[in-house]
């Protein structure tokens, strides 16, 4: 019988073209994860509900896949049957079911290795940045390469980290770069050849609107403003939305004053020109490296008793924002942790650093709360927003001075002395900005890696899904933060979790440190073998 | 569950007296914050190499009258660390056309430079760009300046260790103190007098049946609890079957983390720095 079942699904699946069409991605089934957040919205909420609260603790080992690399960063695509992620400089094609390698690719390069978020698909084709900012094309049948673009100078320090963005018939490509005062953008290009189709840059042209929050021209046309995290897109609106990283140089904001638009931002961008709409400044001349690339999640929902076009974003600076999407209007600006360096917010929402607390050459005690790349999730069921945090002490010192030729060009321009740190997953009502629950990790004496913070996964089946920082994977209840199913699994989350159902079956799949771990229901569970 | 209560009581031991950890990791100023190495201290990428301080003379005599001592721009040349030239040279192979033809209609002249003396050009502009950049702030070194970082008034800092600080509760200047000054480096005395490096966090526990054991805490998760006891044998329960009350020798420090204001920790730092 089952065998019968088997035969059957194998040939539907034979007979489909494997790969992705475009119209996918406005409404993913459940049997697919067919973009790095899974759909347009960034909420990362699945439908499925087969593996849920009552059953949760019984779910076991379907799989694992090692990479005998570096820890895995990426989230995994899933298309007919077929996983795609990715490290540095390698992608695989996984059997969704049970975990046995199609093909690999890989490549060497010089540039930076510190992380890669995935790839993107477009039909038949695989798309995916390299460590020397090259966009790579692959056919996804076999990794075979079909073409590689430079979209930025390695030599610059530039890499690609994000996944890029599907969105009609262009992919959306962000870049990185932590090393030198240089200039963020974002390109759209075609998926044919790569070709140029859009550039939008992070910083305003001499004399444009923005100009004027810049000294001059020189400081502005290397002010950053990365754009290394994949953004969201609303079909209806047509707009993009991404989120910048922080000036440079990094820690000197007096080389900089001014707010140093559009860095630290939250930008919406045509689909089909990448004109600017509207932006969202996070963090105004920042001095902290508080860069604003963290998912603007977007959902429609009530606020104060009326229906909105909603973006949130829990930001890497400690604020949450809630802002209308189609005008960027600022609804509600909140901080989801202590901190020490804002003396309020401006007309517009956003928030005003206290001058006071920017790195000085005597140092000062900087007390900050925040997040990072790790994916938030908002469950639409319980209102609740979710995203992994931590609390920090460190004295930040200015070391760059204009006066002294050998530190004037520092693209850091600061060090800092880490103290004390905590971490914590918060559950925020989008509503109102309050935390509804919150999950501590045990005091460890502050001796915290911020660096470990983990993404997050909520379903129907009343799940949320992440890690803690002890390296636990976890489930919790998303209305009560309440622990439902924990497992060491030998290391740390790494990647963001995700979920897809595949022959009925549903599998949610954690990425920790260099294995692919993938968890269901005992099959006895879900059919009878003969 | 037994008794899930986690105890914090505060005893003070062993400011000061616990070995820097140059392993705490911390992203929060990473560029992209996932970060997994040590951090490197301020000064460690920063000696040139014979090369680079040949070709820092050499550059000094000729070229920086146009592109500044330092190579980041002048008053007639650019900022090299911005050049895609000197960015892709490779011991000279690009820079070395540039200095020998000059740039005529940039009003660059030729310059007339050995294979040696270019290839230590080369290596001081290669190593001002490996200056200029930075992947992620480092920590300030033991050669920070000492006098850039006390500008505060150490009868002050008396006045706040003595009173409103509270730190004369469990330190003195002639106990355990006594001669804190020459002991660090002013940079590493601030930062540890804010918070020392590896608290020793200790505890008691004591499992369903009643027995106690003390030790140094291994592991304290969500859900499992473990010490090394004074013998050295490592014990783990699940967090929920036993009562754990935790020793945090530094919970005033956290306190006072929360309350210092910028100049009462540069008043501190005077104050110390007296205690020669």
């Amino acid at each position: 019988m089952i065998k019968s079942i088997l035969l059957v699904s194998l040939c539907v699946t034979s007979l489909h073209a494997q790969s992705l069409d475009p119209t996918t991605l406005f409404k993913p089934p459940t049997d697919t994860w067919p973009s790095h957040n899974g759909d347009y919205t960034g909420r990362r909420y699945s439908t499925l509900s087969q593996i849920n609260q009552d059953n949760i603790h019984s779910i076991t080992l379907a799989w694992a896949f090692q990479t005998h690399q570096q820890a895995m960063k990426s989230t995994p695509l899933e298309v007919d049957g077929i996983l795609y992620f990715t490290v540095p400089n390698h992608v695989w094609a996984v059997d969704a079911r049970t975990g046995r390698q199609i093909w690999q690719f890989q490549r060497q390069s010089e540039g930076n290795y510190i992380g890669q978020r995935g790839v993107a698909m477009y039909r038949d084709r695989l798309f995916f940045g390299t460590p020397d900012a090259h966009l790579i094309c692959l056919n996804a049948r076999n990794g075979k390469k079909i073409w590689e673009v430079e979209v930025a100078d390695v030599k610059f320090g530039y890499y690609i980290s994000v996944a890029p963005l599907v969105v009609k018939d262009k992919l959306i490509v962000g870049m990185s770069n932590d090393q030198t005062d240089i200039a963020g953008f974002l390109d759209a290009r075609s998926p044919e050849d790569g070709k140029l189709i859009w550039h939008w840059d992070s910083l305003p042209k001499p004399g444009a609107p923005g100009s004027e929050t810049w000294p001059n021209k020189e400081t502005m046309a290397h002010g950053g403003g990365t754009t290394w995290m994949p953004g969201t897109y609303d079909p209806e609106l047509d707009l993009i939305y991404w989120g910048t990283g922080n000036p440079h140089p990094v820690l000197a904001g007096a080389v900089r004053p001014g707010a140093n638009l559009y860095t630290c931002s939250i930008v919406a961008l045509n689909a089909d020109t990448g004109k600017m709409a509207w932006y969202f400044q996070a963090s105004p001349h920042d001095t902290q490296d508080r860069d604003a690339n963290e998912t603007p999640v977007i959902f429609d929902a009530e606020f104060q008793g009326r229906p909105r076009k909603l973006l949130a974003q829990a930001s890497r600076n400690g604020y949450f924002f809630l802002l209308d999407r189609t005008t960027g209007e600022n609804l509600l600006s909140t901080t989801f942790g202590p901190q020490n360096w804002s003396a309020g917010l401006n007309q517009r929402g956003e928030p005003i650093p206290k001058p006071e607390k920017e790195p000085r050459p005597e140092g000062a005690l900087f007390e900050g709360s925040g997040t990072n790349w790790w994916a938030p999730s908002f469950d639409p069921e319980t209102g609740l927003f979710y995203v992994n945090a931590h609390h920090s002490f460190l004295v930040t010192y200015l070391t760059r001075d204009e006066k002294d030729p050998a530190s004037a060009s520092d693209h850091q321009g600061g060090l800092d002395s880490p103290l004390w740190a905590e971490d914590m997953l918060v559950a925020i009502d989008y509503q109102t900005g309050k935390i509804k629950w919150q999950r501590d990790r045990p005091p460890d004496g502050g001796q915290v890696s911020l660096s470990n913070g983990a993404g997050i996964l909520t379903t129907a089946g009343h799940l949320l899904v992440t890690g803690d920082d002890s390296g636990d994977l976890i489930a919790l209840d998303p209305a009560t933060g309440k622990s439902l199913w924990h497992v060491y699994a030998g290391g740390r989350l790494t990647g963001c979790p995700m979920t897809y159902e595949l022959d009925g079956r549903q599998y949610i799949l954690t990425a920790v440190d260099s294995v692919l771990y993938a968890w269901a229901l005992s099959e006895n569970s879900t059919h009878v073998e003969n | 569950m037994f008794l899930t209560s986690v105890v914090r009581s505060g005893w003070m031991v062993c400011f000061l007296l616990v070995m820097a950890s140059t392993l705490r990791v911390d992203a929060h100023r990473a560029g992209q914050g996932d970060v997994t190495e040590g951090r490197r201290r301020g000064s460690a990428l920063r000696r040139p190499s014979p090369e680079a301080e040949r070709g820092q003379s050499q550059f000094l005599k000729t070229c920086s009258f146009c592109h500044g001592a330092e190579a980041n721009g002048g008053a007639a040349g650019p900022n090299l660390m911005r050049s895609p030239i000197v960015r892709h040279d490779e011991k000279g192979n690009l820079i070395g056309q540039v200095v020998r033809e000059g740039r005529p209609e940039k009003g660059m002249p030729p310059i007339q430079l050995t294979s040696d003396q270019l290839s230590d050009v080369a290596a001081f502009l290669h190593y001002r760009v490996a200056v200029s950049d930075g992947r992620s702030a480092p920590r300030p070194g033991a050669d920070y300046s000492a006098a850039k970082l006390l500008v505060g008034n150490a009868n002050a800092g008396k006045a706040f260790f003595n009173g409103a600080g509270g730190c004369s509760a469990c330190h003195s200047p002639t106990g355990d103190l006594a001669g804190i000054a020459h002991k660090y480096p002013a940079v590493d005395l601030q930062t540890r007098f804010l918070f020392p490096a590896e608290p020793y966090l200790t505890a008691t526990v004591t499992d369903s049946s009643g027995k106690q054991y003390r030790g140094r805490i291994r592991l304290h998760t969500n859900y499992e609890f473990a010490i090394e006891d004074s013998d050295g044998w490592y014990h783990s329960w699940p967090l929920d079957k036993v009562k754990v009350e935790v020793k945090d020798p530094l919970v005033a420090h956290r306190k006072l983390l929360s309350q210092f204001t910028d100049s009462e920790m540069h008043d501190m730092l005077a104050y110390l720095e007296t205690l020669k």
